[in-house]
């Protein structure tokens, strides 16, 4: 018993550990600019976005699928809300207009992959081409920025005394999205079609209902997640989502070493974002060139993946 | 000797599953091993195959020690093993699987397929086998797997074969077969280690049989000098277990199945009727597409023809989900594909059925549904650390039981049971007799399938043969003898060969 303690503990906790280390580590070597309250919630700022989307790729990965069209998803959203907001339109149907459109998107997603039994993996690859399509026919591959108002960016920019409210609505959505994957039947059911398809279905779960709702869930957090770079940075540029694509999955991969199952879930994905923000963030303060935040970066997402297959690999 | 344990230890988490164990296996024997699940079979298996390292204790084979670190080393002393869960690559075809392992010959760069089929050939005229190399494993019946796993096990010296629940999915007479080959194999001198936990088998084949308890090893004797009940005394504490009564007067019909068949051809034509405290037994060979008529009635595999009639009521298009609703429940043959999810919480997987109704709008009410899933543990005795433990920690017993608390959780009046007992130890296999015998006296229907004959003999009050994709003749279960129903079984598989 006593041999397995530390390996059970490191098993569980060695991601929140990690990143323990990792903010040490900065504050250590940068204490002057590291380590102050104005970089912490700056980080918080930064990882906001990030969180969001990787949010939304949770739920789909906790079904055991993949939505690789979050990027062009987000982009898409940003152009949306910036049209809408530049034709004068109240912001309200700026915002509420584009998720709507997302929510549709997500739910054609789900229904190809759930219908026709199809590798989501493709599907979605194949969604992601249609809406960069999508976006250049609405933009004319060119970024939207003339004539926004002033208003279009209240969302991203406004603060709350010292704390963004992106920081907060980062806080809201993580809360939100937690309880929703542990203390709703949704996400009892997401994570038993995850676990195994054809037992939930004999067991009388709707697969392909509970499949389809979490691709439009996950179209919508990316699409929320577009308009909020938009607004934060006052104008919609066609490839503003596509960076965050393979980071949301680097997020939730990282996120599900948290969980002893080694199942996706949302403080996990939090703990993911902010171990690649905090490590964006510290060795931009170290001056790092940006090839060398890569090569740190891919690895660390590396090392996790592995050392979550060996924490796992000899439990059965 | 050719192998001998001496003072065998594992231990998991501070948990012994191996304790002391001096296990001794003669050369040119076939022995049997057995003992209830979680008894250590799995654990001693493993540890001669080199899945699990040796830590307590040494190993002597031909009575020098050696050490078996992982299964390459385990391949190289000549031991080979036949999983329960059979390990052949699907798109491969007989060649290509039987070459596993193996270095493929090669003539000037080329990969000598020629060179590959007759040595494989010559392997199975050895054996006495006869397969089509050419078809994929997917494409081969369950007994032709098992054969060519013994193909492949003895394309290099084989000294010792294990055989883990070789006849799970085999019928009595593909498992005779089975039993022949095996017979063969010992003539040449290739000794033979076979867990199983139908215990005719261990009488009809070996020669000495080992019995495992709670991780120590009870005793190994002469099979030939003790009896099953005395085999089953030895395994479990209590004593031999208690027969389950049989019922002749039944209620209302519940469930009648008319005229079905299914999309993809397995099923032909299945028709029955279910009476409330019915236990109705379903007996087939392998391939005669039991499995898929139960999944059919519970609309979990797409129809092309027939209907099905809940309480004298067509309900077309029935969907696993309305089955349910309906109080109907399907427990799959297939554990761990479709019945249980490994990775989640026991607690998780009995409340999956049920979820809903521990929740309000939507919410869990997560008090409700612990207490209602603890209720299930408790009553059925399934033995776990703690409702939190995955299920796929727990042995193969425990984990039917739970499958079958979910399936309890829904109040159903319809047991659709494909092999319920398959791979589970005397005790829970008697549980779940028990159990259904029970539900069936309170008015429920119980539709059970096995292939093994003397199950349904003992447990069913009617036995309805189904043969090549049509159920045909049902019987009384009364005075009714094995070999009665066998030979309808071949009749009407001879009329369909038959154009």
């Amino acid at each position: 018993m006593n041999r397995s303690a530390p390996k059970k503990i490191l098993q569980t906790y060695g991601t929140v550990l990690a990143l323990a280390v990792i903010v040490l580590a900065f504050s250590l070597i940068r204490p002057d600019k590291f380590c102050t309250l104005t970089n912490f919630i700056n980080i918080t700022r930064q990882i906001s976005l990030l969180v969001m989307i990787s949010l939304g790729t949770t739920l789909v990965m906790s079904v055991n699928e993949f939505d690789l069209s979050v990027g062009s998803m987000a982009s898409l959203g940003g152009v949306m809300a910036a049209l809408l907001a530049v034709k004068g339109l109240p912001m309200a149907v700026c915002f509420l207009l584009p998720a709507a459109v997302s929510f549709c998107i997500g739910l054609l997603n789900g229904w190809i992959v759930a219908r026709f039994r199809v590798l989501s993996f493709i599907t979605t690859l194949g969604m992601s081409t249609v809406l960069s399509g999508v976006i250049y026919l609405l933009s004319g591959g060119a970024t939207v920025f003339e004539g926004i108002p002033k208003s279009f960016s209240f969302l991203g920019t406004t603060k709350l005394g010292r704390v963004p409210l992106l920081s907060i609505l980062m806080v809201v959505f993580v809360v939100l999205f937690w309880f929703l994957l542990e203390h709703t039947t949704l996400g009892r059911k997401f994570y038993a079609i995850g676990g195994n398809e054809e037992t939930a279905k004999i067991a009388g779960i709707r697969v392909r209902k509970y499949k389809t709702i979490a691709f439009a869930l996950c179209a919508v957090m990316a699409c929320v997640t577009g308009m909020l770079i938009a607004s934060r940075v006052g104008s919609a540029n066609t490839t503003a989502g596509d960076g965050y694509f393979l980071q949301s999955y680097a997020a939730v991969f990282i996120g599900c070493t948290v969980s002893r199952k080694g199942i996706p879930n949302a403080a996990g994905t939090l703990v993911g974002a902010a171990i690649l923000g905090i490590l964006a963030n510290g060795l931009t303060i170290l001056q790092m060139p940006s090839y060398m935040q890569n090569i740190i970066t891919g690895g660390i997402i590396i090392l996790a993946v592995i050392a979550q297959r060996a924490g796992h690999g000899d439990a059965a | 000797m050719l192998l001998q344990t001496e003072h065998v230890s594992k231990e998991f988490n501070g948990i012994y599953a191996l304790r002391d164990i001096d296990f001794q296996l003669d050369a040119g024997d076939i022995h049997g091993l057995v003992g209830e699940n979680g008894a250590g079979k799995s654990t001693l298996i493993k540890l001669l195959t080199g899945v699990y390292q040796l830590r307590e204790g040494r190993l002597l084979w031909n009575g020098e020690p050696v050490t078996i670190s992982n299964p390459a080393d385990s391949r190289a002393l000549g031991i080979r093993v036949i999983h329960q869960d059979r390990t052949l690559i699907p798109t491969f075809n007989g060649i290509e699987n039987c070459y596993l392992g193996l270095e493929y010959p090669t003539r000037l760069g080329r990969v000598d397929w020629a060179a590959m089929e007759r040595r494989v050939w010559q392997t199975m005229e050895d054996l006495g086998i006869d397969l089509d190399l050419k078809k994929t494993a997917a494409e081969l019946s369950p007994p032709q797997r098992t054969e060519l796993e013994i193909v492949r096990a003895m394309m290099t010296d084989c000294r010792l074969l294990i055989l883990d629940e070789p006849t799970a999915s085999l019928t009595d007479q593909e498992a005779g077969r089975l039993f022949r080959l095996l017979r063969d194999l010992r003539q040449k001198g290739t000794s033979i280690l076979c867990v199983t936990h139908r215990l005719d088998e261990i009488f009809l084949l070996t020669d000495r049989v080992t019995v495992l308890r709670n991780g120590r090893l009870v005793d190994t004797v002469p099979t030939a000098s003790v009896t099953r009940e005395q085999l089953i005394a030895k395994m479990t504490e209590q004593a031999a277990v208690e027969p389950v009564c049989r019922r002749e007067t039944f209620g209302p019909v519940l469930l009648e199945v008319k005229d079905m068949a299914s999309r993809d051809g397995r099923v032909k034509q299945g028709s029955l009727a279910l009476h409330s405290g019915e236990i109705l037994g379903l007996f087939g060979l392998g391939g005669s597409g039991r499995t898929e008529l139960l999944e059919c009635i519970f609309g979990y595999r797409a129809l092309s023809a027939g209907t099905v009639l809940l309480d004298g009521k067509e309900r077309p298009g029935l969907t696993p989900e309305e089955a349910i609703r309906s109080g109907m429940v399907l427990i799959s043959e297939d554990r761990r594909g479709k019945a249980m999810i490994g990775n989640l919480s026991v607690r998780d997987n009995i409340l999956l059925s049920s979820i809903d109704t521990f929740s309000r709008r939507g919410v869990l009410r997560t008090k409700a549904g612990n207490g209602a899933a603890e209720e299930q543990i408790e009553s059925l005795h399934i033995k776990l650390a703690s409702p939190n433990q995955r299920m796929l920690e727990l042995s193969g017993g425990n984990q039917q039981k739970a499958v079958f608390a979910r399936a309890l959780m829904t109040a159903p009046r319809i047991f659709l049971c494909d092999e319920p007992t398959q791979a589970v130890d005397v005790a829970t296999r008697s549980d779940i007799h028990h159990l259904l015998r029970r539900k069936a006296d309170e008015g429920a229907g119980v539709l059970y399938v096995s292939s093994d004959l003397k199950e349904l003999l003992e447990v069913a009050d009617n036995i309805l043969v189904m043969a090549r994709g049509r159920t045909t003749v049902c019987w009384k279960n009364r005075d009714l003898t094995a070999r009665q129903v066998l030979a309808c079984c071949y009749e009407n598989q001879e009329k369909e060969a038959q154009p």
